[in-house]
């Protein structure tokens, strides 16, 4: 619903007509008194930007992944933005990620003035550790690792690779609030982690938001700057900046979900979990590597299915709303044509957009929808 | 009697019950991005401009920034502009790669069309006035100029929204236009929001992809965009808050003509010109006594503001830019006072404030 071009009004109103959704948010809005108390108020005290409830948030944030600083912006592409920029990256430079992500991920790179550069997925569809070596240059500033569907991706490795470099990290971990590696959260690892707040994500607001962690002053001091012009106090601007924060407004929506996040997670791992236990047996159906150590929080739950179209086109015409995230890999986008990639150069991206689709797993979804879903699924094998 | 610079809550005593409504309306809906009260509202707002097209972004220095992306400015490009500005006007420009190249401001306190030839190199691209205090710069002569040259006109009417030049809104003279509805603009909304005019349907189509990603459907994307989208609860408040600007604007201008017909022979008051109707987003006086007077109503509790001390090209920020002398606007950065103007001021503190003023220059 949220990723119309324009308005797509006809998906909307189909979306409504769907029994299982991928949508959660009339749900969500179940408890709204507390929160409508709280924006009341908000809207008497006038405190619109970078109000209270921000810092907050910030402050929870920290004490949540254990990180020394969190900043509020307008929007997790936004996070990315201003992670480069404050890391310096800039026209010529090179940053290493996956062509199998969202396109906010590319969009930040290009629009901080530097090229993405692509390597290959692995089983778990994220970026591959062993590629990125090879694509190493002396313009290579960042790599910029994108846990895919809330799975972290092999950070232990990345790290070391950017250490032998001397590369800046900074993580995509749009879909991966809360999950884990080896006992550290996804945004932990890197220079800076990137988080979205975006309606259909684990940790939502009500509109655009985002949010990033560092333990490093300087860039969270350079963050404060660049998030709100550059501005030193009212009247001076130490550098021409953006203006991009979380508005109050949506930091008190996000700090009313912060209560439940455990729970929310714990649910979508459950589901996920189910469905992985009632699909493995089909043959049709490849669930993807499940590395060990790992908390996956499922923002997506991502499989391989045969005829994948047609999959997706029965389930809906049962009411369930598979989707497919993404169907084109970032390297063959038109938007990419600049970059001289070809189709052939990401066999495993390419091979994965072809096939995969997602079944909703959001917190709301009972077992009886998961049940229905799965015998929907067999009964299209079956047929 | 304490008068503040603002009071944002006055307003919204008024609208309460209208705008908890809206909110939860539109909580209830499900949909917060890029939906049905911001394409109602772009419809609106286009209407009220007077242009064919409006945009709702993320806030007004995204506006500008998708403006002049949008119209291919890059690096190697100038950018002529006025350097008493808010900071996000230079940064727009700065943002795009392009350079920013100042130009001097006039008694309006705007560019001054007879200093464009000065400011222009065979690399400008585009003129970008900016409205100040919701005033609307000289557009009849400052077009002429870029028409001659073969450029193109931006405004930057942040500041400037309901104004009026020759019967024609702010917004609706150049390309495009962009605005801010930042809580202290004249029309703003609970958070940052933004939007931008056009008459240009092939302009409008490329900036409603650039601020959604670039994506032309949900699985293409057809150039690498960025994220700034004005939320769907903004949208709802700003329709319900653009019914009442035109009665708010007017209310700004009775005050505005009360401040300069008793303060006229005591400091220099903003003189409008025949066809132009200002909003006053901002009042601004010019007195060599700047800051005893502020101090002095201060001392009365009259808040007052400099917008902005600093001109933009003295800014540690434009140590890059070139370093030029604009004797008009720094002239200005050490005169002018910004005295409280907002609609729901009463009489009774509009007139505190005018004998404070005088109670200064006489005593």
């Amino acid at each position: 619903m949220a990723v119309a071009h324009n308005f797509l009004p006809d998906q909307y109103d189909r979306d409504l007509d769907l029994k299982i959704n991928h949508n959660y948010l009339l749900e969500q809005f179940s408890d709204k008194e507390e929160v409508l108390a709280k924006i009341s108020d908000l809207v008497s005290r006038c405190d619109f930007t970078l109000g209270r409830e921000v810092d907050d948030f910030e402050e929870n944030i920290c004490s949540l992944l254990g990180a020394k600083y969190a900043v509020g912006v307008g929007s997790g592409t936004d996070a990315l933005f201003l992670s480069l920029k404050a890391l310096g990256v800039g026209n010529g430079d090179e940053v290493i990620t996956t062509p199998y992500t969202f396109y906010a991920t590319i969009g930040a790179i290009v629009t901080a003035g530097a090229r993405p550069v692509f390597v290959d997925i692995g089983e778990d569809y994220n970026m591959d550790p062993e590629r990125i070596e090879d694509v190493v240059t002396e313009r290579t500033k960042v790599i910029l690792p994108v846990h895919w569907a809330g799975l972290p991706c092999d950070m232990q490795r990345i790290r070391t690779i950017a250490k032998k470099h001397n590369l800046n990290i900074v993580e995509d971990a749009c879909h991966a609030i809360l999950a884990r590696r080896h006992g550290t959260y996804a945004g932990r690892f890197g220079d800076t982690g990137c988080f979205s707040l975006h309606p259909l994500k684990n940790l939502n607001v009500w509109g655009d938001g985002g949010y990033l962690v560092t333990d490093s002053e300087d860039i969270y001091q350079r963050m404060l700057l660049l998030r709100n012009h550059g501005l030193v106090g009212r009247d001076e601007c130490a550098e021409f900046a953006y203006n991009s924060r979380l508005d109050t407004l949506q930091a008190i929506v996000a700090n009313h979900l912060l209560n439940k996040l455990e729970d929310i997670t714990e649910s979508r791992i459950a589901n996920s979990h189910y469905f992985d236990n009632q699909l493995a047996g089909l043959d049709e159906i490849t669930l993807p590597s499940r590395p060990k150590n790992v908390q996956q929080v499922y923002h997506l739950y991502v499989v391989q299915a045969q005829r994948r179209n047609e999959l997706k086109n029965y389930l809906q015409s049962f009411g369930i709303d598979a989707k497919i995230h993404y169907p084109v890999p970032m390297h063959l986008q038109p938007a990419a044509r600049k970059f001289n990639y070809s189709r052939g150069d990401f066999p495993m991206a390419e091979r994965i957009c072809q096939t995969v689709i997602s079944l909703p797993v959001h917190e709301f979804i009972t077992r009886e929808q998961q049940d229905y879903t799965v015998t929907k699924i067999k009964d299209f094998y079956a047929g | 009697m304490q008068v503040k610079f603002v009071d944002l809550g006055r307003q919204y005593q008024d609208l309460r019950s209208e705008i908890l409504d809206t909110v939860d309306k539109v909580f209830n809906s499900g949909w917060y991005v890029l939906g049905p009260n911001l394409e109602k509202f772009e419809e609106k707002f286009a209407e009220y401009c007077g242009v064919k097209h409006a945009i709702g972004v993320g806030n007004g220095s995204d506006a500008l920034y998708l403006i002049l992306a949008s119209l291919g400015i890059g690096p190697g490009d100038e950018v002529i502009t006025a350097p008493n500005s808010f900071v996000a006007s230079a940064a727009a420009v700065d943002r795009t790669g392009a350079t920013t190249v100042f130009c001097d401001v006039g008694e309006d306190m705007n560019l001054d069309p007879s200093k464009l030839e000065e400011a222009l190199t065979e690399r400008t691209k585009v003129v970008m006035p900016v409205h100040l205090t919701g005033r609307i710069a000289k557009m009849e002569q400052i077009s002429q100029f870029v028409k001659r040259h073969g450029l193109l006109l931006v405004e930057d009417a942040a500041q400037a929204v309901g104004a009026k030049q020759n019967e024609k809104r702010a917004g609706s003279f150049g390309v495009a236009a962009g605005f801010s509805l930042h809580p202290l603009k004249n029309l703003f909304v609970h958070g940052d929001g933004g939007m931008i005019t056009t008459n240009s349907s092939d302009l409008a189509s490329h900036i409603r992809e650039f601020r959604n990603h670039g994506l032309r459907n949900r699985d293409e994307a057809g150039f690498w965009g960025i994220n700034s989208r004005l939320d769907e609860v903004q949208a709802a408040v700003a329709l319900i808050k653009l019914k009442h600007l035109d009665h708010w604007n007017a209310r700004n201008r009775e005050i505005a003509k009360a401040y300069s017909k008793a303060l006229k022979d005591f400091v220099r008051v903003p003189e409008e010109e025949a066809g132009e109707i200002g909003v006053y987003h901002r009042y601004m006086i010019r007195t060599n006594q700047r800051e005893e007077l502020a101090e002095f109503l201060l001392s009365h509790e009259v808040e007052t503001k400099v917008n902005y001390p600093i001109p933009l090209h003295l800014m540690p920020a434009s140590n890059k830019l070139e370093t030029c002398s604009y004797p008009m606007c720094e002239q200005l950065s050490k005169t002018i006072l910004s005295l409280p103007i907002y609609p729901t001021m009463t009489d009774q503190e509009v007139h505190w404030v005018i004998s404070k003023v005088k109670q200064f220059f006489c005593k």
